[in-house]
């Protein structure tokens, strides 16, 4: 009797499905509603030679309708309310958000259930959407932002033989592997109410809220277990990969090594100062910004991130939807001139044979050297501490953004991130903060990414790989504004020591194929 | 999916349009506009966001006053050099001014425009105030300063040309235009960007015709209060001194017959996009609006274009249509990324095709009914946020100077019919007004 209730109990258990969790912001004055659907799965589950599934089924559960209406006709019925959805998958998780107006909730909810609880999954969808999938992975990636390219490959370079280290949208074989059946078993695999958490946002109802547990109940529980995501390999030395291509007007460099911290440490507070000061995003009082874009003119801004930043290019804000448990700490510099590109501005040039990729590559580790060995001062500190806590404010403006900061906080297990990190910068100090950056940054080993173009790679190649001298090439019109100060610290720079161990010049046919 | 949509976006960005109820404003938040002697507008909008305000200072120049030769890009450049200092403030001084203030602050040059912004500490407002109204009055920058950040430009070009939609919109523009400063793209021909560090003493004349107070309009959304943000203005802005420069701009002659721009790019989704020229902006006209909503109705994810060539067929990847505000006449723009190079010309003819029947067949009343709706509630859903709200104004206060005419340009979605549709069609979409734009991986234009 006993082990038939023992029996029974398990079979209970067994079958309980946890229950999603839930996030929520009312906001009982706005017109809007979101609701934001985390799925903590992303690229890292795409199986091996399947890269870009998650991202695939991601983009045909939302562009490819329910089992009641097509595509097209939820388009029909949302187009007067300009109402709007949308998914977005990153490395660790996928996130469908869903935004109305207040008037026409009731009306979209069929449609937000519908297609999370029973897509479409027809076939002329999915071709269309893995067309236009396998179409960016194997050419848009390739010809659309040098700089963003340079991003992604590093990604590809620093996390190679594990599951972070393929693009989310996937590889060309990947993509061109998958099959609708596919995609239907990766469904069933990864999106269940247990690595689900519902997040609202807006003027809505508790009941509603109610209705909407209720019936992504009907989500079963995925079937697979998460993968743990992978860890960087740690570099040895300054090893460096050359994308080469036609017909590139810059070398855009991204650079990295791996770093054992998240937002879910309270550490992480102590190097978001240390990084703002050294290179804030957009920000034209960082130290890296200053060195290369203001004083010498050399591209237009130079950053380093302690988390992944996405979209760079085009955001001045970060965006919330990327967080990350593998995580990494990053130099971007943004497109530099070439040896080409000089040439053909300056005759003053014409004898020189590297552009400005290797000499900007040094000044940012020197900068950053001699900021962990001198650490920051007192007033730099309390100036970057202000600037930060009132700066982050500004991250969540709009009811959509500060749904998706307080997702993100649940993933680290936090309540709400951008409140803590206040609460963390406030009790800052300066010794904590330059202890900080000597526990997780050094400049000795590092992976760098340079997309350039073909006529720059031979050269620049030799340059790294000899530990050359580096000489910053101005043109004579520069040359003559510039103070003594600068050209003395100019003669330092392209000395500085970098222990380059590897450097290898892949071809732009061969990135992102598998 | 979403790179190419947004790519696609980069191209054929469509205007805010609002739409609101019959007799209401279409911003629900009322505008309180101070004309001050000297010529400066200033703008205060109220809305509820607690610490909050966007402050915006709205230049009315850009690329469009470029009319010297050897000068194209030069607006652009030249709200680069405006970070760079003044006597009060040296341009490390500034830097950390704004870094106290923790705002999000930048700015941004187009065709008709310079927008400056920070959004922040509404407690701070005063500061923003003192900084802003010493640059604007009395930006004194080296030699020196002025060389080095023309670099950065050429930087910004070199990030930019990576792009293929980058090197059509320049050469399209090129061939759109023959006499209109319209012909070249904000960030200006490359030749010109190289010569930027030699125009030290044009730059200073820049500063003495633009910037000045006739020009400018200041616009603050958020946690404020009108009579707070026109004292500000008085006590900051007050001395600004009146100019008395205006750009004449060349007249663009008529366009007689359908041009061609190609930008070859093997490896790379096949792009078709029919530019025709299209009106200036104007608030008490009905042309805008009818072109807007007809763009709306034939390419939006609803159109039966759309349906045909994306879902049906699967010839297209995407596509998108709008005419932009501009103060002179402009294009508007219809852009389609193909799967397959071969079905360039089908894709255009299937386009034109449904133009052309716009021309002779009217919208049903009820289709246009439902586009009206979609713009009012996008309009309503995107005033989130008081950096939104200021973005939206900033838009009509560039082509007008004036922040009512977001209400105007509502009164006038309202009234359009489909007979308007139709007089927009057979007015501005006609070949000989057209600039055909193709990239692929063909050395020349492969269609008709």
């Amino acid at each position: 009797m006993k082990k038939i209730i023992a029996i029974l109990f398990l079979f209970i258990f067994g079958l309980q499905v946890k229950a999603a969790d839930v996030v929520e912001l009312k906001l009982p004055k706005s017109d809007l509603v979101v609701v934001k659907l985390m799925f903590k799965n992303g690229s890292i589950c795409d199986p091996v030679g399947k890269e870009g599934l998650t991202s695939l089924t991601a983009s045909v559960i939302e562009g490819g309708g329910t089992s009641k209406m097509t595509s097209s006709q939820i388009k029909d019925l949302i187009y007067p309310w300009a109402a709007s959805y949308y998914a977005s998958v990153d490395k660790q998780v996928t996130v469908f958000t869903f935004e109305v107006h207040k008037d026409h909730l009731d009306k979209f909810y069929p449609v937000i259930i519908d297609l999370l609880i029973s897509p479409r999954f027809a076939d002329d969808d999915f071709s269309r959407i893995k067309s236009n999938q396998l179409n960016y992975v194997s050419e848009v990636i390739h010809s659309s932002s040098d700089e963003e390219y340079s991003k992604k490959y590093l990604e590809n370079f620093l996390f190679r033989g594990t599951n972070m280290a393929h693009l989310v949208d996937g590889t060309a074989e990947g993509v061109n592997s998958i099959t609708l059946s596919d995609v239907k078993s990766h469904y069933k695999n990864f999106f269940g109410t247990n690595n689900l958490t519902i997040g609202i946002a807006g003027n809505y109802t508790d009941a509603f809220l109610s209705k909407l547990k209720t019936d992504l109940g009907g989500l079963a529980k995925a079937e697979m277990p998460i993968p743990a995501p992978g860890i960087g390999k740690r570099p040895n030395g300054i090893q460096v990969e050359i994308v080469s291509k036609e017909n590139a007007l810059g070398s855009a460099i991204f650079a990295g090594f791996p770093m054992d911290l998240t937002r879910a440490n309270d550490d992480f507070a102590a190097l978001m100062i240390a990084n703002s000061w050294l290179g804030e995003h957009r920000k034209s009082y960082s130290r890296l910004y200053q060195k290369i874009r203001e004083q010498r003119s050399m591209n237009y801004g130079d950053y380093t991130y302690v988390e992944w930043y996405n979209n760079g290019g085009s955001n001045m804000l970060p965006r919330p939807g990327y967080p990350r448990l593998s995580n990494y700490f990053s130099i971007w510099l943004r497109p530099v001139q070439t040896a080409k590109g000089l040439k053909g501005q300056y005759s003053e040039l014409k004898d020189i044979e590297v552009g400005h990729a290797h000499y900007a590559i040094r000044m940012a580790l020197r900068e950053m050297s001699n900021m962990i060995g001198n650490g920051m001062n007192k007033e730099d500190f309390e100036l970057t501490k202000t600037f930060l806590r009132s700066y982050m404010k500004l991250y969540a403006q709009t009811p959509e953004q500060q749904l998706g900061y307080l997702l993100d906080s649940k993933f680290y297990g936090r309540k709400d991130w951008l409140k803590e990190a206040d609460a963390l910068l406030a009790n800052l100090t300066v010794e904590q903060v330059n202890a900080a950056m000597k526990k997780y940054w050094q400049t000795n080993n590092m992976f760098i990414a340079i997309v350039t173009d073909k006529s720059e790679a031979v050269p620049l190649a030799r340059s790294l790989r000899d530990n050359l001298v580096s000489p910053m090439s101005y043109s004579n019109t520069l040359k003559g504004v510039m103070t003594n100060e600068i050209l003395t610290e100019d003669k330092e720079v392209e000395k500085f020591p970098m222990k380059v161990t590897s450097v290898v010049i892949i071809d732009d046919a061969t990135t992102f194929k598998k | 999916m979403k790179k190419i949509i947004s790519l696609l976006l980069l191209i054929t960005i469509n205007t805010m349009v609002v739409i609101g109820g019959p007799g209401d404003k279409i911003l629900p938040y009322p505008i309180t506009q101070t004309k001050m002697a000297n010529g400066l507008n200033v703008v205060t909008v109220p809305y509820d966001s607690p610490g909050l305000a966007a402050f915006y200072i709205i230049m009315r120049v850009g690329s469009r006053d470029e009319v010297d030769a050897g000068r194209t890009g030069f607006a652009h450049f030249f709200e680069h050099m405006m970070f760079r200092g003044t006597e009060k403030y040296s341009k490390e001084a500034y830097s950390n001014a704004l870094k106290a203030i923790g705002a999000s602050a930048n700015a941004n040059t187009w065709l008709d425009r310079t927008v400056y912004h920070m959004t922040g500490n509404a407690s701070m407002l005063d500061k923003m105030f003192e900084l802003e109204a010493d640059r604007f009055m009395n930006l004194k920058y080296s030699v020196q300063d002025f060389k080095t950040e023309a670099g950065a430009v050429k930087g910004e070009y070199t990030k930019n040309s990576a792009s293929p939609y980058e090197q059509l919109d320049e050469k399209m523009n090129d061939v759109a235009f023959t006499a209109h400063t319209y012909k070249h793209t904000t960030m200006g021909f490359f030749n010109d960007v190289v010569d930027m560090p030699n125009q030290y003493d044009f730059s200073l004349q820049f500063f003495k015709n633009f910037y000045r107070p006739e020009y400018a309009t200041i616009l603050v959304v958020g946690d404020v209060n009108s009579e707070a943000v026109n004292k500000l203005a008085e006590k900051y802005f007050g001395m600004w001194q009146t100019g008395n420069y205006a750009s004449k701009i060349p007249v663009e002659p008529a366009q007689t017959e359908t041009r061609y721009a190609h930008v070859k790019v093997p490896n790379f989704p096949p792009v078709v996009s029919l530019n025709y020229k299209s009106p200036a902006f104007d608030d008490s006209k009905i042309d805008m609006p009818a072109l807007d909503l007809l763009n709306t109705i034939l390419f939006s994810e609803k159109s039966e274009l759309y349906n045909q060539l994306v879902i049906e067929e699967q010839k297209i990847r995407n596509i998108g249509g709008g005419a932009y505000n501009t103060r002179d006449p402009y294009l508007s723009m219809i852009s389609a990324s193909l799967v397959d190079e071969k079905d360039m010309q089908y894709v255009k003819d299937v386009i034109v095709k449904a133009i052309e029947k716009s021309k002779t067949t009217l919208v049903d009343a009820a289709t246009l009914e439902q586009a009206k709706m979609r713009m009012k509630y996008s309009f309503a859903m995107g005033m989130d946020s008081p950096t939104n709200i200021a973005e939206a104004l900033a838009g009509y206060i560039w082509v007008t100077g004036d922040a009512e005419s977001i209400n105007r340009s509502y009164e006038q979605y309202e009234k359009v019919s489909p007979q308007d549709l139709m007089n927009a069609a057979n007015k501005y979409y006609v070949s000989t007004g057209l600039t055909i734009g193709t990239i692929s991986g063909a050395d020349n234009c492969p269609i008709k």
